[in-house]
């Protein structure tokens, strides 16, 4: 069997030959297969349930019966629904913009001549090793005591409340704490992308009199392009469904200033009791983020390839 | 970090087995004669008073082991459990709205035969009863522990300053305004968690709503604006007079939480705290010489009107396909003796819902008391309201400077959309 | 979701050196910029400022409390953690939890790497990529759609225990770990294989002794990321477990997260407790962890 052993192609499209070695070895499926099994059973089943779960008045527990599409309609209606897309959209956009900006800068600084190179770098991926509820109540008692204290002993008064007291401010603080946190790991992304680029570009492009600027945005931003499309693509995906941020943070406060789609779905799904009902929102939720990811990755790629 | 390729597998056969090797031996400590009760207890706070109670218990029961099972976030927990069909043998509860919707899935067992249904209070008893239940004439829960919410006072800071307990609205309002002009806060308010502004909305709602305006708002179905009630119609009055008193609240309230605030009144930083009995530990925790006093919410100027709002705090259950039936009555029957329930009751600052030796000797509770034992009491209102309505964040909006008319069309809004999605299972 | 291979493909055209010789580039000493050290280490504050806060705070007594909070105590209060400790039972969870990560950690290595190896080296077959796809397209699934019947059917089975969750996290993390593997195995020449193939080798043999080994850059990135979820996730042990005494670090930490009477002094030491043992394993593999992620994302 070790004979007809198809060989993959090393990469991008396969060789013309290797299309000729038709039989896969059994070994194959068997090293899949478990994976599969568990994948659809623990996963796509509950998938399954979950969506047919929308179609009905279930309540999480108890009797339920078959409603058709009529939370679907429903969730049309619900200016509740409407404002947590709003906050969520708001927040992400933001958040993903911010932490990328941020990450760029600082892993472009961490790859420049300086100093305790190793240590810094050590420090900056601190945030991603801590969970995000526990930052988050440690975060909530700054915003709440210390900023204002701080903020009141140097008389700026704008800042003597807490941002999260008001619901017009509470969604930076909920920023604040994301991008904190998530800055770190994609600080270390583009460390490693920035680390491709040979030396020897920028030593040319020096020579040629380039200022630091036009090295950025000639040499360093083209060529890191596919990290920037990953990061991109995912800090949008993992903000768009935030959900222990704002738990610890905001519980959704002040009044519904900062419910997330998320929180919404968790809340009225499984604490308001309406679980068929906010599966539905949940379900519309999953093709918006799938159609989101779906036409960022191919404008990015399209950026990504012109140049 | 790399692993010898050749042993890796080994090293999953050993986790695995260990794993279950450990799960087989905790199971195996359950099987001998003794019934073990799973017993769920949702107050984080009580895990000690009960873990005494069920010591008493298992010294007079040796055939019966009780495991109290405190979870974070009581919520989510007792429906993933009813989810797993794990339901308790005993759970405790918050009398509350989400407590009705369980009883109505019939999750409870009927404890309409246990001897101390009977020596509940009727109204206590009512109040539970009117949560829902899983059909007419059961009971799906006993009242262990009842709770009073009115406008808690510090008696020093009263006495110092020559103000009378209030007993009409106006007398309210003067005690306050004496307050504020000798630069006393009248109110500590606590807007950070926006659910301790619900106790005033209860008491100032609930004693100045018409008559059965939640049963007929709930028979107007999904068009509320149309209707004879509402509450842009029905509730004006009420939150005029809520804002009127949150309004008395200390600079910086948007960022102080309830523990600040139980801290703060325990402190002596205001005259008056509108919170219930259920605050007293947590105050006297950080003053045990806190001084305090406790009256009813004057929602009017006629002082035969007023009455107390009481709650459940504690209701305890039986899961209704319990395997221990016989074990989890005696356990409850236990629960409710006079004397556990007394002693909890003085542990907590709480009322006794039972008619037999319940006297409420705690000062701080002294000026509800006689309204709790004249019956004078009412249910909290907003266990009336779909746990999916969210109150409390409307509340905190309105507290923290929204309009009374805002506040009082998001929640026709939100009722009747609410009422709109809500399809009915049909009963069989 | 194809690109990125693709564009992995390309950078490896790009730079075909071994991974060792693209090290951090050196500078001389004399050109040491300390205008950018200084913003960086104003910028490193900002990461430290929590940490430091956590750790006074851990320290004080509730009357010390107040202020800016940044003051150090005037005496440290160790009775804290002995508190937190019993509070939190923080033995048993500590246990618990790192039972969960070691087992989930482990079990995610051995499997997810055969997984990813046998789609990558099939991925022209259209029923590997399907695969392929149908693993990554789960990534966008949010959570709240499954839950509910991810809890009844692992009760159902029984395994509503730490057992169910190292099963969840190994087949949970399927998504994004054969996203990242298989780029990587593309990458991997395939000569060694075909001359041990050649020797008689199954195929099996192959992947445990010649492409197992060499994935160590990214099982470092994998094992690290599992980790950190494992260690820290909230979410899902709230809704698998079923027995108390199975809770885990943060579920534990939800004590204090009551509506009642919170001690933040002794809430900050417990949280303190619960992020040590990863923050002091960090401290002392922390060039390895980086490098490891790093290694690992280049691809």
């Amino acid at each position: 069997m070790s004979t007809d052993v198809s060989r993959p192609a090393r990469r991008g499209t396969p060789p013309p030959a290797m299309r000729q070695d038709r039989r896969v070895p059994r070994v194959f499926y068997l090293m899949v297969l478990p994976a599969v099994a568990l994948f659809a059973v623990f996963h796509t089943l509950p998938l399954l349930t979950g969506m047919f779960f929308s179609l009905t008045n279930y309540a999480g527990y108890g009797e339920w019966s078959f409603v058709g599409l009529q939370n679907y309609v429903n969730l049309f209606g619900d200016d509740r629904i409407y404002n947590a897309y709003g906050f969520t959209f708001l927040f992400a956009i933001v958040s993903t913009i911010a932490v990328n900006i941020i990450a760029l800068a600082v892993a472009i600084a961490l790859n420049g001549r300086i100093r305790f190179k190793t240590g810094f770098r050590g420090i900056f991926f601190i945030p991603n090793i801590l969970s995000i509820l526990i930052v988050g109540y440690v975060f909530n008692y700054v915003f709440s005591n210390s900023v204002p204290a701080i903020a009141e002993a140097l008389g700026i008064t704008s800042l003597t409340t807490s941002i999260l007291a008001s619901p017009d401010t509470a969604w930076i603080g909920v920023v604040i704490l994301s991008v904190w946190q998530a800055a770190a790991f994609n600080i270390i992304i583009y460390l490693a992308g920035l680390q491709t680029i040979p030396t020897e570009l920028y030593e040319a492009a020096a020579l040629d009199g380039a200022t630091p600027w036009k090295q950025f945005t000639s040499i360093t931003f083209p060529m890191i392009g596919a990290f920037f499309t990953i990061n991109m693509v995912l800090s949008l995906k993992n903000f768009l469904q935030v959900f222990d941020q704002i738990i610890s943070l905001t519980a959704g406060g002040p009044g519904t200033s900062t419910e997330s789609i998320s929180v919404l779905i968790y809340r009225g799904g499984f604490q308001g009791g309406e679980y068929g009902y906010q599966t539905a929102n949940a379900v519309i939720y999953l093709f918006v983020i799938i159609a989101i990811s779906f036409i960022q990755l191919r404008i990015l790629q399209r950026r990504e390839a012109s140049f | 970090m790399k692993l010898p390729p050749g042993r890796a597998p080994r090293a999953v056969r050993y986790l695995v087995g260990g794993t279950a090797l450990a799960l087989v031996l905790s199971a195996c400590a359950t099987q001998d004669d003794v019934v073990t009760l799973n017993f769920f207890q949702f107050k984080p706070e009580a895990v000690a008073n009960f873990n005494g109670i069920i010591d008493r218990f298992e010294a007079e029961n040796p055939d019966i082991r009780v495991v109290q099972n405190h979870v974070p976030d009581a919520d989510t927990a007792i429906r993933t459990l009813l989810v797993k069909d794990k339901t308790p043998d005993v759970l405790t509860l918050n009398g509350n709205g989400r407590y009705g919707e369980l009883a109505e899935a019939c999750v409870f067992a009927d404890l309409s035969d246990l001897t101390v249904v009977e020596q509940v209070r009727p109204a206590v008893g009512d109040i539970i009863g009117e949560l829902g239940s899983c059909s007419t004439g059961e009971v799906n829960a006993v009242p262990f522990s009842s709770n009073a919410s009115g406008i808690l006072y510090n008696r020093g800071l009263f006495a110092q300053y020559g103000v009378e307990v209030p007993t009409t609205w106006d007398e309210l309002l003067a005690a306050a305004q004496t307050f504020e002009d000798a630069g006393v806060t009248p109110f500590y308010t606590t807007l950070k968690d926006g659910w301790t502004v619900s106790p005033a909305f209860v008491n100032l709602g609930g004693a100045l709503q018409p008559e059965d305006f939640f049963d007929r708002l709930r028979a107007e179905g999904s068009d509320v604006a149309a209707g004879e009630v509402s509450f842009s119609k029905d509730y004006p009055e009420a939150m005029e007079k809520l804002t009127t008193l949150y309004s008395f609240g200390q600079d910086g309230a948007a960022s102080r939480d309830y523990n600040a605030g139980n801290a703060a009144f325990g402190a002596g930083e205001s005259a008056m705290y509108m919170q219930g009995s259920y605050a007293i530990p947590a105050i006297r925790a950080s003053n045990p010489d806190a001084n305090i006093g406790s009256f009813p919410y004057p929602a009017t100027n006629s002082p035969e009107d007023t009455v107390v709002v009481s709650g459940v705090d504690v209701a305890v259950s039986v899961g209704r396909d319990t395997e221990h039936p016989e074990e989890a009555r005696r356990f409850v029957e236990f629960l409710m003796s006079p004397e556990v329930v007394q002693q909890y009751a003085q542990e907590q600052s709480a009322f006794s819902p039972l008619t037999t030796g319940a006297e409420t000797t705690d000062p701080a509770l002294a000026g509800l008391a006689p309204y709790f034992d004249d019956n004078r009491i009412i249910g909290f209102i907003d266990h009336q309201l779909p746990a999916s309505l969210p109150l409390p964040q409307y509340l905190q909006e309105l507290a923290l400077g929204g309009s009374v008319e805002g506040f009082l069309s998001v929640m026709d809004r939100e009722w009747s959309k609410i009422a709109a999605r809500t399809i009915p299972n049909e009963k069989d | 979701m194809t690109a990125t291979s693709q564009s992995a493909g390309r950078r490896v055209l790009a730079d075909p050196r071994p991974d060792d010789v693209k090290q951090i580039h050196r500078p001389d000493r004399r050109q040491v910029n300390w205008w950018l050290t200084a913003l960086v280490a104003v910028c490193a504050f900002t990461i430290l400022i929590p940490l430091y806060l956590t750790v006074v705070t851990a320290l004080k007594t509730p009357d010390q409390l107040g202020g800016t909070g940044f003051g150090l105590p005037t005496s440290a209060r160790w009775q804290n953690f002995a508190e937190a400790w019993t509070l939190t039972s923080f033995p048993r969870a500590l246990l618990n939890t790192g039972l969960v990560t070691v087992g989930a950690v482990l079990l995610t290595l051995l499997t997810n790497s055969m997984v990813a190896y046998a789609i990558a080296r099939n991925l022209h077959r259209r029923f590997f990529k399907g695969l392929y796809l149908y693993f990554i397209a789960a990534l966008f699934v949010p959570f709240p759609i499954i839950m509910l019947p991810v809890v009844k059917q692992t009760a159902i089975l029984g395994l509503d225990n730490q057992l169910g969750l190292i099963l969840l996290y190994t087949v949970y993390g399927l998504s994004f770990n054969i996203f990242v593997y298989v780029a990587y195995i593309r990458s991997i020449p395939l000569e060694l294989e075909e001359a041990a193939l050649t020797d008689g080798a199954t195929t099996w043999t192959v992947f445990w002794r010649i492409i197992f080994p060499l994935l160590g850059p990214m099982n470092a990135t994998v094992g690290i990321l599992t980790c950190l979820w494992a260690w820290n996730d909230f979410m899902l042990p709230l809704v698998i477990l079923s027995d108390p005494s199975a809770q885990t670090l943060p579920l534990a930490q939800f004590i204090f997260q009551g509506q009642f009477n919170t001690n933040y002094p002794v809430a900050f030491a417990s949280y303190l407790m619960a992020m040590a043992p990863l923050l002091i394993v960090y401290i002392f593999a922390q060039r390895w962890v980086i490098s490891g992620v790093m290694r690992g994302s280049s691809k």
